[in-house]
């Protein structure tokens, strides 16, 4: 029993060692957001010498930073709830009709799944261009449905097979609409999925580039939080003190959906994942 | 009967209701561009002006005898893929068994923690990791002597290529431990503590017991993994943009290049369609062999 003790020991302190040194990059950015220009450029590693909060608001201005984080976030929310209202309902349906019809439904709506998004990001251009959807958030926001539909149909439909019939025949012979039904009756009850999918989608969107690079580009007045992110660091190249502040006010938001809902993404990644 | 066909008609009225929205939408944003690739791959295309000629199988050939930038770019692709999926799947396999099969307190401490550099968007990562290249590792050097830190670890191509992996691996390190603890949970205790009493030492229980019981995480962990690195786009056009020279240019930055910044649609879409290949041969030759695994196992 000791030994074990003592071997658990050593465990743990291998395991804290490895993490400092894991997470030794992000302190360095957080280190360096407060630091001077001269100052980041003669000791990097120091603890700042004192907190100033100056490159925050350098480029808290320059990438506009409420405008951008509104944009983002318009787009991270119409794209979600997309996401959610197609993939349950679809999922759902998918999961509970046994026919080879829907089966086929079913194939085609989770290929893109193995379908790198480079492979057609060319002519999904030239699709949005003839929608109208260019340097458009809400454009942006449902392009979004289509490409995060796939695999939050795939988790519906693996949940619903673990969902009993018996309550939707019930309300069936009580006269209620089946859009009724799923509305009161089934997807309350897909709430653990509904949570993942959220989770999982919105850090997506949230983090995405190449997608709002292509629609919206570098039209100032609708940048997202990462369009913004690479249009200023380009702008101060070696200025590495406001690209660590910068950094910082963009992993904030993030931070702060991933605390909320942390259960939820492992319980989503992993049974996602465990079950394709 | 015209009741029965009136049950039939609102049965599949209904079943349209449910699935359409979502066919449609995905018809329309991946469907339809995924068809205009293919049909594009062999047509002279700009994208600025209205027309495009068909080429027959020009850009296919130009791309495979006539371009050594995408040559390359294939060759960078499998070689950082091959490198990413070894790493990863090995390092998350080893702290995840140290992690769970060891009685440390704050188990979920540590997995919260492995996790943090998975939620930073890939391109601040990118220039995170700029600054550590260069500003750090001079520092380091300077503080230490040490002469890893005063390699050019973006400047020279074949260091430039391991960069770049170091990074991909540090970023996605926590994802796959969370995968590979869930498999982990799945093995009996008993089993382990059956094999203690046997006489089987650590090593060997984690590979009579251990690792035949989370085959399905490593199919699961190779495919995501394998998947995500060959089409890595972001993180290497904040690090290195494709440089020096292309030694680091991806095959999805390739045809990111070729059709926005040159203009060649036509041939960027063939391009397309040979990562989609490569891609769809390449995990469907690792699932049917990790599949195998899995029932001999």
């Amino acid at each position: 029993m000791k030994k074990q003790k003592f071997g658990s020991t050593i465990v743990f302190i291998i395991l804290i060692l490895f993490l400092i040194c894991y997470l030794s990059p992000l302190i360095l950015v957080i280190f360096g957001s407060f630091k001077s220009y001269s100052e980041i450029m003669t000791n990097v590693l120091s603890i700042p010498q004192k907190l100033t909060f100056g490159n925050f608001s350098t480029v808290f201005s320059s990438m506009n930073y409420p405008k951008s984080f509104l944009n983002t976030l318009i787009v991270t929310v119409i794209g979600v709830t997309g996401i959610v209202i197609l993939g349950s309902l679809a999922g759902y349906k998918l999961s509970r009709v046994k026919t080879k019809y829907s089966y086929l439904i079913f194939l085609f709506c989770i290929m893109p799944m193995i379908i790198p998004f480079q492979s057609f990001m060319i002519t999904l251009v030239k699709v949005s261009k003839q929608l109208g959807l260019i340097g458009n958030l809400y454009g942006l926001g449902i392009i979004y449905w289509g490409l995060g539909a796939p695999l939050s149909i795939f988790l519906y439909h693996g949940f619903v097979k673990s969902i009993p019939h018996e309550l939707e025949e019930c309300a069936m012979l009580d006269g209620c609409s089946p859009l009724r039904l799923f509305v009161s009756i089934i997807f309350p009850m897909l709430k653990p999925v509904t949570a993942s999918v959220i989770v999982i989608n919105a850090m997506w969107i949230w983090n995405d580039f190449l997608l709002p690079l292509l629609i919206i580009g570098s039209s100032g007045d609708n940048n997202t939080l990462q369009l913004a992110a690479y249009g200023f660091m380009g702008q101060y190249k070696m200025e590495w003190q406001n690209i660590m502040a910068g950094a910082i006010l963009i992993i904030i938001p993030a931070l702060v959906i991933y605390m909320i809902f942390q259960k939820n993404i492992v319980k989503g990644m992993v049974t996602g994942a465990v079950k394709g | 009967m015209d009741r029965a066909l009136k049950k039939k008609i609102s049965h599949a009225l209904e079943f349209a209701g449910f699935t359409l929205p979502a066919v449609c939408m995905i018809f329309l944003f991946v469907g339809i561009p995924f068809i205009m690739c293919i049909y594009y791959s062999f047509r002279k295309w700009n994208g600025i002006q209205k027309g495009s000629t068909f080429i027959g199988l020009q850009n296919y050939i130009r791309a495979f005898t006539n371009d050594t930038t995408f040559g390359n770019s294939i060759s960078y692709t499998l070689i950082y893929a091959v490198l990413v999926v070894i790493l990863i799947n090995v390092l998350a396999i080893l702290f995840s068994v140290l992690l769970e099969q060891s009685k440390i307190h704050g188990k979920g401490f540590f997995r919260a923690a492995f996790y943090i550099p998975n939620i930073i968007s890939l391109i601040i990562i990118g220039f995170i990791w700029k600054f550590i290249y260069s500003r750090a590792f001079d520092s380091l050097h300077a503080a230490t002597g040490a002469n890893v830190f005063a390699w050019s670890w973006l400047g020279d191509p074949k260091l430039a290529v391991i960069s770049t992996v170091l990074v991909t691996v540090w970023q996605a390190l926590g994802f796959y431990m969370l995968i590979y603890i869930a498999g982990l949970q799945s093995v009996p205790d008993d089993l382990l503590e059956a094999a203690t009493i046997d006489g089987a030492g650590k090593l060997r229980q984690f590979f009579s017991i251990t690792l035949p019981m989370i085959m399905p995480s490593v199919t699961v962990c190779t495919f995501y993994s394998i998947a995500n690195s060959l089409k890595m786009f972001e993180m290497i056009f904040s690090l290195t943009g494709g440089g020096p020279g292309s030694a680091t240019t991806s095959v999805a930055l390739d045809i990111y290049n070729t059709a926005f910044n040159s203009n060649q649609y036509g041939y960027g879409s063939s391009k397309s369609v040979i990562l989609f290949a490569m891609v769809a041969i390449i995990t469907v030759i690792q699932v049917t062999i990790s599949k195998g695994k899995e029932q001999e196992a």
